[in-house]
C-alpha cells in the first residue's frame, strides 16, 4: 500500500493525571517478562515438554458430519515405538461442555472428549501415541476409519427446524435454563424487552432498518495450542498447557474423566497469546488421556492447521438492528435481533450471543423501548467459541451502523446523534439489570464514563468536519472518514472472582501468587504493580508467580475483561490487608498499638519518632529471630464485583478508498478511550493499538471459508490472511483522564474495547465515501468494487 | 545425516534427515528460541540469521546449512538485549513469541539500512507478523532504538 | 518432505544428469516444494552450481543465474540502473525478506505458479529462459506451454534495459496477489502480460498489437488496450476473488502500467 507512515506522528505521549498521583500505577513499567521472552529464553509449554514424552497425534474427521462404524486401528499398533491409539470406547460417556466458564457453565453440555458421531471436518476420531513425532504422524496414516457420511448443514440461516438434527445424544443438556433445544438445533435462545418497541417504532416519525452479516473470525495467537501431561511423584495428573483458564481447565477435565479434582495440577507457563482461543479445554484430554493409559508423559502441539481447522472460531452473526427516532435525532428505539452461528458445539453459545446486546444497547440508554432476541444455532462448521469482544463487536457493527444510517437520513452529523443519545455517568440503563452472563444481570450506575471527552480529542485528532468527510485525493481515489462508539465490561459481575496471595520473604520483599492468567498481556506486570503501589515498596519488591493450581489462588482466569478489574481488585485488597498485618506484627513487637505505627518508604516508625524498623530487618526478624512470636506474614484476599464499569471509545477512521479495483486502506485509525486510571499506560495503550488491528482485520481482511462439502478452505496462514505491518498507515490511541471508584486505583479493565469498532467505523467511512452502505464481513476489495458498480448502476437507472 | 552447523558461534554437529528444514534440527539441539508458528513460511516466528542474512528457518533445508554460520537470538544477546530495553519501555512487548525473530530481524535491518524511514522499516520487518501489539508500539521502539544509535 | 536421496552435484553436467537421467528433483529454494512434496526420491540441490548471479552478457542482455534469490533481484544496482524500481516493485510485496532471502528465480519459473509476480514481470520484459546445455525459450512460450522431458533451468536472459511497469492488487500487502500486469516498451515495441488470473502469466497479444510500435500512443489507444487485455485473456475464481472481479479490474492495472512507462 501507499505508504502513509512518514506523513503522519504517532500519536503524542501525554501524561495522564494518575501518572502525577501515583508513584508505580499509572507508570510505564517494563513488563516484568519483557527480556526474557525477547531474549527467547525457554518459556513455553513446547519448550518446557520433557524430553521422553510421547508424542500425540489425533485422528481427525474428513467428514463435515458422520456416524464412526468403526476404527481399525491393528496397523497402526504394529509400527514400533508407537504405545497406544484411543477412542471414544476409551473414554467415560460424561457430556461437557469446552467453554472456560464458571460453574454452572452457561454452555450446554454437548460435547463428549470423543464421541461416536463427528461434526465437523476435523473433528476427532482418534488419540494416537507414539515415540517420535513422525511414527505418531505414520500411525495416524494407518489407521482404518469406517464412516457412515450423514448430510451436514453448512448454511446457519438454513439450521433452525432443519430435519438434519446435529445433535440428537440424550445425554446432552443445559446446566440451567438458555433456552436449548437441539432438536431444533439451538445451542441457546434468548430475548428481553423493555417498554414495547412496535409501538415505539410505528410512532417514530424516522426509522431505519440495518441488516449486518459478520463473518466467523480466527484468534490466530502465534502460539498454536500445546499442552504436556505426566503423572507427578505422587500419581497425580499434571498439565501444562497454553490456557486462559486453569481453574475451569481442571474442573471440567474432572468432570469428563470422574476424577476428583485433588488428583490434577493445571499449570499455564508463558503463553504466545490467547484472544480468547484458549479460553477453552482444547487438546488437554487428549494428553491427559494417554497420560493416563501409558503412565508416560504426553506432549501436543497443534499444527497451524490444526489450529483453524479444529479449534475455535468467532461466532458468525446475523444483527438486525431497527431504529426509531424522532426528527431531531432523540432514540425512541432500538431493536436487535440476532442469529449466532456456534457451529458443531456450543461453547460460548449464550453468553456471546448476549453480549451483543447487553454490552451493546447500553450505550443509548434514554431510549423508551428497547428489545434483544434471536437463536444460537448449531452447524456443522468448527466450533465457534470465546474471541475478543465476544458479541459486543457483533452488536455494535450492527447498531453503530444503524446509527449512522439514521444520520443520513436525518440529514446530522453522526458525532452529533452519538453525543444526543449516549450514555454519561451517573445514569444507567435498564438493560444492566436485565441482561446477565446467561441469567438476570446487575442494575449498576456508571461512576465513570468520559464517551464526551473521548470523542472531542477524537475528533481533534482526525480533523473531523461533518461538512467535509470525503474528498478527492487523485482520479479516482478518495478519502473519507467515519467514526463508531463503544462499550464492553470489566470482569463478570458476581460471577467472575479473581484471589491474590502476598506473602513477605526474608530480604523484604514480597512474594505475589495470583491465579489471574498472564496471555503475554502483561497482567502479572500490572498485578505487581498494584501490590507495589499500595505497599509502598518498588517493582523490585515483588516477585510475581501466577496460574498454578496448586501453588497459586483461584481466578477464573483471563477473559471478559476481568484481569485489571477483578484480580487487580483482589491484589488491592490482599495488598491492604498484608499492610494491617505487618503494622500489627511490628506493632507488637514494638510494644506499641497499631494505630501509632506507621510504614512508609520500607520503614515502620512509630508516630512520635522514638522507634523505627526497616521492612528488611523486620523480614529477618519474623522468620529468623523473634522466637516464639515468629512467623509467615502473609495475607489472602478475593474479589467479585457486582458491577462491571464499562471503558469506553470513540473512534474515528479515515480510509482510502481506490474506486478502480475497490481497495480500502486504513490512512489513520484514531481511537480514544477512558480506561479509568490506566495501571500501566504503555500497556493499555498496545491492548487498544492491538485490539484495533484485529478489528480492522476483521473488517477488511480476514475470513473464514469452507467448502461446499464443509472442508475448510482458508485453512492456513497463506489463505487466512492477518494484517501485516504494511497493511495500516497508523493507528493512534489516546487515553483520557477518568477514574473508575469501583475499580482497583480508579482502574478499568482494557482487554476487549479495542476491538470493536473497526467493522462499523469502517463501514461507515465507506459509506461516506461511496454512498453505499456495505454489511456483509470483510470489506474485500471485491466486495466494495462490486457495490460501488451496483451503486452507480442504480443511480443510472433512476436518472 | 550429519551435517555441521555453526550456531552462535558453536560448531555443532547434528543430525538430521536430508528433507528436513532447519527449525526443526535447530529445536531438536536446543535451541528452542527459534519457534514454530504457521508451517507456511508466512509468520516469521522462525526466523534465524545465516551468513548474517535472515531467513526463515522453516523454509531452509537444513543440508544446505551445512557449514554455515547461523545466528539465533541468543547470538546476538548483547545487541537484542539492548533492543530489548526500547521494546518493553514501549510495553510492546506482548506474549514474546514473535518477538526473537522480530528482534534478529530489527538488527540484521539496522546493518543493511543506515537510516531508514519509517515506510522503509515496515517494509523490511513486513515478513514479521504479530498478532498481539497492533504494529504501533514496536515501531515506536525502533525508531527510539535507532536514533539512540544516532545521537 | 522426505528426500530419500539428496545430491549435491558440483558441475552443471552432473546436475543435467541426475535431473534428465535419474529422474531428480531440481530444487531452488524449496520453501514451495518442502509444502506441496510428500516424497522425494532424488532431490537435486543446485546450490553448489555457481548459479547466483546478475550480471551483463553479450550481446546486450542483462544475465540471471538459476539460483539467485529474489532479495537479490530486489536489491540489485545492476537492474535498478538498468530497470528503474521494475524488480521492486514487482518482488517486494511477497511475504518478507526472510522468504525472498531464500527463493529463487529458477524454483519459480520451473514451477510456472500462477500466483508468481515475478514471471509476468519477465513475460513482459521479453526474457528468455535458458535451459542447460543451451536451449532458448521466451520465458512467455515456458509459462504457457511448459518444456517437454526433464529440464535444468540455468539461467534467465533479460534486454539490455527497459521501461517497464508492475501493477497487482492484494488483500493484504503481502498476501498472494489476487491479480497482477506488467507493460514494457522495449524500444521498439510494447508487451503486456498479466498473471494470477489465477492462472500463469499470459502475454496480451491483441492489445499488444493494438498499441502497435509507437512509444508515446494515446490516452485513447491504452484505454482500447486496457480493455482488450481483459477481453482476450481467460480468468478464474479461487478464495481470494472472482473471475468477474479480475477481469473488471484488470483494465485499470494494465492502463496503469502503460501510463506509468509512457509517460
Amino acid at each position: 500500500m501507499r505508504d502513509y507512515h512518514t506523513s503522519m506522528p504517532p500519536a503524542g505521549t501525554k501524561e495522564l493525571d494518575a501518572t502525577q498521583k501515583f508513584n508505580v500505577v499509572a507508570h510505564n513499567i517494563s513488563k516484568v517478562d519483557g527480556e526474557g521472552l525477547v531474549l527467547g529464553r525457554p518459556a513455553y509449554t513446547d519448550d518446557l515438554a520433557p524430553q521422553n514424552a510421547l508424542y500425540v497425534k489425533l485422528v481427525r474427521s474428513p467428514h463435515a458430519f458422520a456416524r464412526i462404524l468403526s476404527i481399525d486401528a491393528s496397523e497402526a499398533l504394529k509400527l514400533p515405538g508407537v504405545a497406544c491409539v484411543l477412542t471414544w470406547k476409551d473414554c467415560p460417556r460424561i457430556p461437557i461442555t469446552r467453554a472456560g466458564q464458571g460453574n454452572p457453565e452457561p454452555s450446554p453440555h454437548d460435547r463428549f472428549i470423543l464421541d461416536e458421531y463427528v461434526r465437523y471436518v476435523g473433528d476427532e476420531v482418534a488419540v494416537v501415541a507414539a515415540e517420535d513425532e513422525a511414527t505418531a504422524e505414520k500411525a495416524v496414516s494407518l489407521i482404518k476409519v469406517d464412516y457412515q457420511v450423514l448430510e451436514p448443514i453448512l448454511d446457519f440461516e438454513k439450521a433452525l427446524d432443519n430435519p438434519i438434527i446435529i445433535h440428537p445424544e440424550p445425554e446432552i443438556h443445559e446446566m440451567f435454563p438458555i433456552g436449548f433445544e437441539p432438536k431444533r438445533n439451538i445451542a441457546a435462545a434468548y430475548h428481553m424487552e423493555i417498554g414495547d418497541v412496535e409501538q415505539e417504532l410505528a410512532a417514530s416519525p424516522v426509522t431505519v432498518e440495518t441488516t449486518v452479516h459478520t463473518q466467523a473470525q480466527q484468534h490466530v495467537a502465534l502460539e498454536p495450542h500445546t499442552a504436556f501431561s505426566y503423572l507427578d511423584v505422587q500419581g497425580r495428573l499434571v498439565i501444562v498447557t497454553s490456557t486462559q483458564n486453569p481453574w475451569h481447565t481442571r474442573r471440567l477435565l474432572g468432570l469428563a474423566f470422574q476424577m476428583p479434582l485433588r488428583q490434577i495440577r493445571i499449570v499455564k507457563p508463558r503463553i504466545g497469546g490467547g484472544f480468547g482461543g484458549k479460553q477453552h479445554i482444547h487438546i488437554e484430554p487428549y494428553v491427559a488421556m494417554v497420560t493416563m493409559k501409558t503412565g508416560k508423559p504426553a506432549r501436543l502441539a497443534l499444527t497451524r492447521r490444526e489450529v483453524f481447522e479444529a479449534t475455535f472460531t468467532r461466532h458468525e452473526m446475523r444483527v438486525k438492528v431497527r431504529l426509531g427516532a424522532d426528527p431531531n435525532g432523540v432514540l425512541r428505539a432500538i431493536d436487535m435481533q440476532v442469529l449466532s452461528n456456534t457451529g458443531a458445539y456450543g461453547e460460548h453459545a449464550l453468553t456471546t450471543f448476549m453480549v451483543a446486546g447487553s454490552k451493546t444497547l447500553p450505550l443509548y440508554n434514554k431510549v423508551k423501548a428497547v428489545r434483544f432476541g434471536g437463536h444460537v444455532v448449531y452447524t456443522n462448521k468448527v466450533s465457534a467459541g470465546a474471541y475478543r469482544g465476544y458479541g459486543a463487536i457483533q452488536g455494535l457493527t450492527g447498531l453503530e451502523s444503524a446509527m449512522d444510517e439514521l444520520a443520513h437520513k436525518l440529514g446530522m452529523d453522526p458525532v452529533e446523534l452519538r453525543r444526543k443519545n449516549m450514555l454519561h455517568e451517573g445514569e444507567t440503563s435498564e438493560v444492566f439489570r436485565i441482561m446477565g452472563e446467561g441469567t438476570e444481570g446487575v442494575a449498576m450506575i456508571i461512576e465513570s464514563c468520559k464517551l464526551e471527552e473521548c470523542i472531542r480529542r477524537g475528533k481533534e485528532l482526525i480533523g473531523w468536519d461533518p461538512e467535509h468527510l470525503v474528498r478527492e485525493v487523485a482520479p479516482g481515489r478518495v478519502r473519507a472518514k467515519g467514526m463508531a462508539i463503544a462499550m464492553q465490561g470489566s470482569g463478570i459481575p458476581l460471577i467472575d472472582m479473581g484471589s491474590a496471595r502476598i506473602e513477605l520473604q526474608d530480604g523484604g520483599f514480597f512474594k505475589l501468587h495470583v491465579g489471574a492468567t498472564d496471555l503475554g498481556t502483561g497482567s502479572d506486570t500490572i498485578l505487581a504493580q498494584i501490590a507495589a503501589e499500595e505497599l509502598g515498596v518498588d517493582m523490585n519488591d515483588i516477585v510475581i508467580h501466577s496460574s498454578d493450581t496448586d501453588h497459586t489462588p483461584f481466578d477464573v482466569g483471563a477473559y471478559a475483561s476481568s484481569t485489571t478489574y477483578v484480580s487487580g481488585s483482589a491484589v488491592l485488597r490482599a495488598a491492604r490487608s498484608l499492610k494491617q498485618k505487618l503494622i500489627e506484627a511490628v506493632s507488637q513487637k514494638l510494644g506499641v498499638r497499631p494505630q501509632d505505627v506507621t510504614f512508609e518508604d520500607k520503614m515502620f516508625r512509630t508516630v512520635d519518632g522514638s522507634k523505627e524498623l526497616s521492612l528488611n530487618d523486620f523480614s529477618y526478624d519474623t522468620l529468623y529471630h523473634d522466637g516464639t512470636n515468629m512467623k509467615t506474614i502473609e495475607a489472602t484476599e478475593s474479589f467479585s464485583g457486582d458491577k462491571s464499569p464499562p471503558p469506553y471509545l470513540a473512534a474515528f477512521v479515515e480510509i482510502e478508498l481506490d474506486k478502480e479495483t475497490g481497495k480500502v486502506d486504513v490512512v489513520n485509525y484514531v481511537a480514544v478511550a477512558d480506561v479509568g486510571t490506566p495501571i500501566n499506560p504503555n500497556l493499555a495503550k498496545i491492548q487498544l493499538e492491538g485490539g484495533l488491528l484485529q478489528g480492522i482485520g476483521m473488517a477488511l481482511y480476514e475470513d473464514v471459508r469452507y467448502s461446499d462439502k464443509g472442508h475448510m478452505l482458508s485453512h492456513n496462514m497463506m489463505t487466512y490472511t492477518i494484517p501485516s505491518r504494511e497493511d495500516v498507515g497508523r493507528i493512534t490511541v489516546e487515553l483520557v483522564n477518568s477514574y473508575e471508584p469501583s475499580g482497583p486505583f480508579g482502574a478499568k479493565s482494557a482487554g476487549e474495547i479495542g476491538i470493536d469498532t473497526p467493522p462499523a467505523a469502517i463501514a461507515n467511512a465507506i459509506r461516506n465515501a461511496i454512498g453505499v452502505r456495505l454489511t456483509q464481513y470483510p470489506f474485500t476489495p471485491e466486495r466494495v468494487l462490486m457495490a460501488l458498480r451496483q451503486a452507480e448502476k442504480d443511480r443510472k437507472g433512476q436518472a | 545425516m550429519i551435517i555441521t552447523l555453526y550456531i552462535n558461534g558453536k560448531k555443532e554437529s547434528v543430525e538430521c534427515q536430508p528433507g528436513e528444514m532447519l527449525t526443526e534440527v535447530l529445536r531438536r539441539a536446543g535451541y528452542v528460541e527459534v519457534k514454530k508458528g504457521c508451517d507456511t513460511g508466512n509468520c516469521g516466528v522462525c526466523t534465524v540469521l545465516l551468513e548474517g542474512k535472515p531467513v526463515l528457518s522453516c523454509s531452509y533445508l537444513a543440508v544446505r546449512a551445512d557449514g554455515k554460520h547461523i545466528t539465533t537470538i541468543q547470538g546476538a544477546a548483547k545487541e537484542a538485549e539492548e533492543f530489548a530495553h526500547f521494546l518493553t519501555a514501549e510495553g510492546a512487548d506482548q506474549c514474546g513469541f514473535c518477538a526473537p525473530g522480530f528482534a534478529l530481524t530489527v538488527l540484521a535491518m539496522k546493518k543493511e539500512m543506515p537510516n531508514p524511514s519509517e515506510g522503509e522499516i515496515r517494509h523490511y520487518l513486513a515478513g514479521n507478523l504479530c498478532r498481539c501489539s497492533g504494529y504501533e508500539g514496536q515501531i515506536r521502539a525502533i525508531k527510539k532504538y535507532l536514533e539512540a544509535d544516532h545521537a | 518432505m522426505e528426500i530419500l536421496e539428496f545430491a549435491s552435484p558440483r558441475t552443471l553436467d552432473e546436475a543435467l544428469h541426475l535431473v534428465r537421467d535419474r529422474h531428480g528433483t531440481a530444487i531452488g529454494g524449496a520453501a514451495w516444494l518442502r509444502m506441496n512434496t510428500k516424497i522425494m526420491p532424488l532431490g537435486v540441490d543446485l546450490s553448489e552450481l555457481g548459479l547466483d548471479y546478475i550480471r551483463e552478457a553479450a550481446p546486450d542482455s542483462i544475465e540471471i543465474g538459476a539460483m539467485t534469490t529474489y532479495r537479490e533481484l530486489e536489491t540489485s544496482p545492476l537492474l535498478e540502473a538498468r530497470f528503474g524500481r521494475l524488480f521492486s516493485t514487482t518482488v517486494s510485496h511477497i511475504v518478507g525478506i526472510q522468504l525472498r532471502n531464500i527463493i529463487t528465480v529458477g524454483g519459480t519459473l520451473a514451477g510456472r505458479y500462477g500466483f508468481s509476480d515475478l514471471n509476468t514481470t519477465f513475460c513482459a520484459l521479453g526474457a528468455k529462459v535458458i535451459f542447460y546445455p543451451g536451449k532458448s525459450v521466451d520465458v512467455a512460450s515456458f509459462i504457457q506451454d511448459g518444456e517437454e522431458g526433464p529440464f535444468l533451468i540455468e539461467k534467465v536472459l533479460l534486454p539490455a534495459s527497459a521501461k517497464a511497469s508492475y501493477q497487482q492488487v492484494r488483500i493484504t500487502a503481502n498476501d498472494f496477489p489476487i491479480i497482477n500486469a506488467a507493460a514494457a516498451w522495449t524500444g521498439s515495441s510494447w508487451r503486456i502480460a498479466v498473471g494470477s488470473r489465477p492462472a500463469a502469466s499470459r502475454l496480451c497479444k491483441k492489445a499488444m498489437v493494438l498499441l502497435g510500435n509507437e512509444p508515446y500512443p494515446s490516452d485513447e489507444k491504452i484505454e482500447q488496450a486496457a480493455s482488450a487485455a481483459a477481453e482476450e485473456l481467460q480468468f478464474g475464481s479461487d478464495i481470494r476473488a472472482s473471475a468477474e472481479y479480475r477481469r473488471e479490474i484488470l483494465p485499470a492495472l494494465v492502463r496503469r502500467a502503460l501510463m506509468e512507462v509512457r509517460g
